[in-house]
């Protein structure tokens, strides 16, 4: 009676997640998989063939595939410290009595919500000839450039968009952990006669430590998608090329990407609070 | 005098990260004849783009009312209730908070098509309805509070759909608020799914018809482009603006607890 009692709830609480889990994410996911292993074009079903490990080999092959992922590891490597560092600057800077203080939230804040349309836009205007960036340059006398048709510029340049879109709303989870350090640690170091820096370096940055983790751990998926060289391979080969169970294999290779990552972050984050707090996805 | 070296540093970078936006603004009210707003009018006017407004709104209230609903149904759920294999189907919530959505972008496509979904409002939201994150943050906010209130009720021999809509439901306010900001921004902002299962103008949302309007029409009139994309901005900023102290807190503090 007790037992019927506490089990027959469950189901109907979880019911509606497990649908829309099991129809929109568990079986397209297991259908992805099955699909890697065939060739499978939409306009000529009727001549799908098996192809075993085929689609796997040829990702290994695939230059392709190489400059993407060399691209998406350029882009973490390249970004997640400069965000992480301005983000504890900017943090650092705000964690006063100011004036203006919400002000500065609000703007710091802003960029987290735009759309990842806006904002490529936005940044397509800065870069171009007449844009902000170039017009800026050329008043100060100095050489315009084709920052995004310039392959040596193009990366960096779509990489500090990500940062600019980024730091913001790193920087204020970071000043949220700065408030949540209690006075008496200051008032301790300052008894013990420790100078700014040892401050910051012996109280402030331990005590930062999990928001730290946060942030890095986040930082690395990029509010706009660090895989997006990968993702737009997938979407080129799926949509443009239409070889579905080629682009399965590249998904999943995305998958098992950030699959490795998200066990690196969970184990981070478990090891040092519970996870507390996390962004919007892109 | 530290702290007015501190506030100038930060005026200096919130007007550089300022930069780009507002000459975006400047672009965008700039035409032949001065400052006006004939592009937002000509855009406002260029036939869909009230369409795409209808549509992202109709289906962020959606997306959001099914959140809150089946979210709060799930997280009572796993915090409340002793499940066998709970442990691992909680695993799965956190998984897939995890793991990019794009992964099943093809085989979600080709099921939609084979649903004969494709082009719907069912599209736009059904695989929206239940985002794991908000599960997980409505069950930590729970696992805070005391089961106390539930108890008494249970006492008095209220039943479980009772206790969880009007006994528990009530005392998640600030959770569910964050839970509503969070699955407004990431529905309104949602740009490559939406691209992907619609394909006739009458059923895009914004940031599609956005990106459209992009390779369309307007592909290299700053002008036009500028005033597009503050358009569709608007709305969740001045919603920002109204709400911002809530919005901050919540975003970046308010699951502390």
């Amino acid at each position: 009676m007790s037992r019927r009692r506490r089990v027959s709830p469950v189901v109907w609480l979880l019911l509606p997640w497990a649908l829309v889990y099991g129809a929109f994410f568990v079986f397209p996911f297991l259908f992805s998989f099955v699909l890697g292993f065939l060739h499978y074009n939409p306009l000529n079903v009727a001549n799908t063939t098996f192809v075993g490990a085929g689609n796997v080999t040829r990702l290994f092959g695939d230059a392709d595939f190489h400059s993407a992922l060399r691209n998406t590891l350029f882009f973490v490597i390249g970004t997640v410290p400069v965000t992480t560092t301005l983000a504890l600057a900017l943090a650092w800077l705000l964690h006063a009595p100011l004036p203006m203080k919400d002000a500065f939230k609000a703007a710091m804040f802003l960029p987290s919500i735009l759309s990842v349309v806006v904002i490529a836009l936005l940044f397509k205007l800065f870069y171009a000839p007449g844009g902000a960036l170039n017009e800026t340059l050329r008043a100060l006398g100095l050489q315009t450039h084709g920052w995004l048709t310039d392959p040596a510029t193009a990366l960096p340049a779509i990489m500090a968009m990500d940062i600019w879109a980024a730091v913001g709303y790193y920087a204020l989870v970071l000043y949220a952990a700065f408030t949540s350090i209690p006075e008496s640690l200051y008032e301790a170091a300052t008894l013990e006669g420790a100078g700014h820096w040892a401050t910051f370096r012996h109280v402030t940055l331990p005590m930062l430590k999990p928001a730290l983790g946060f942030v890095l751990v986040m930082t690395q998926g990029g509010p706009l998608g660090s895989t997006n060289t990968l993702v737009m391979m997938l979407y080129d080969t799926a949509f443009r090329r239409l070889d579905y169970g080629y682009s399965s294999v590249i998904a999943y290779a995305v998958f098992i990407l950030s699959g490795v990552f998200s066990v690196f972050a969970l184990r981070r984050m478990r090891s040092q609070t519970p996870v507390q707090q996390r962004g919007m996805p892109a | 005098m530290m702290r007015y070296l501190r506030w100038i540093v930060l005026l200096v970078a919130i007007v550089l990260m300022a930069y780009p936006l507002g000459w975006m603004i400047a672009v965008s009210l700039r035409t032949s004849e001065g400052l006006n707003l004939r592009y937002y009018a000509d855009v406002w006017n260029s036939g869909p783009f009230d369409r795409y407004f209808i549509n992202s709104l109709a289906v962020a209230a959606v997306v959001v009312l099914g959140n809150i609903v089946f979210c709060t149904m799930a997280g009572y759920a796993f915090a409340r209730y002793r499940i066998r294999g709970g442990k691992l189907l909680f695993f799965l919530v956190l998984s897939t908070i995890m793991l990019p959505k794009q992964v099943i972008l093809v085989p979600l496509y080709i099921e939609m098509q084979r649903l004969g979904l494709i082009d719907s409002y069912w599209a736009l939201t059904l695989p929206f309805l239940v985002d794991p994150f908000n599960i997980f943050l409505i069950r930590q906010y729970l696992l805070g509070i005391p089961t106390d209130c539930e108890e008494a009720a249970r006492i008095d021999g209220a039943g479980e759909l009772f206790i969880l809509f009007r006994v528990v439901f009530p005392m998640l306010t600030p959770v569910l608020a964050v839970v509503a900001i969070h699955t407004t921004l990431t529905n309104w902002n949602s740009f490559l799914f939406p691209f992907i299962l619609t394909n006739s103008t009458s059923m895009r949302t914004l940031p599609v018809g956005l990106a459209l309007l992009a390779q369309g029409a307007y592909s290299i009139d700053w002008g036009h482009l500028m005033a597009g994309a503050v358009l569709s901005a608007l709305p969740v900023v001045v919603a920002f603006l109204i709400f911002q102290r809530r919005i901050i807190g919540g975003l970046t503090t308010g699951m502390t607890r």
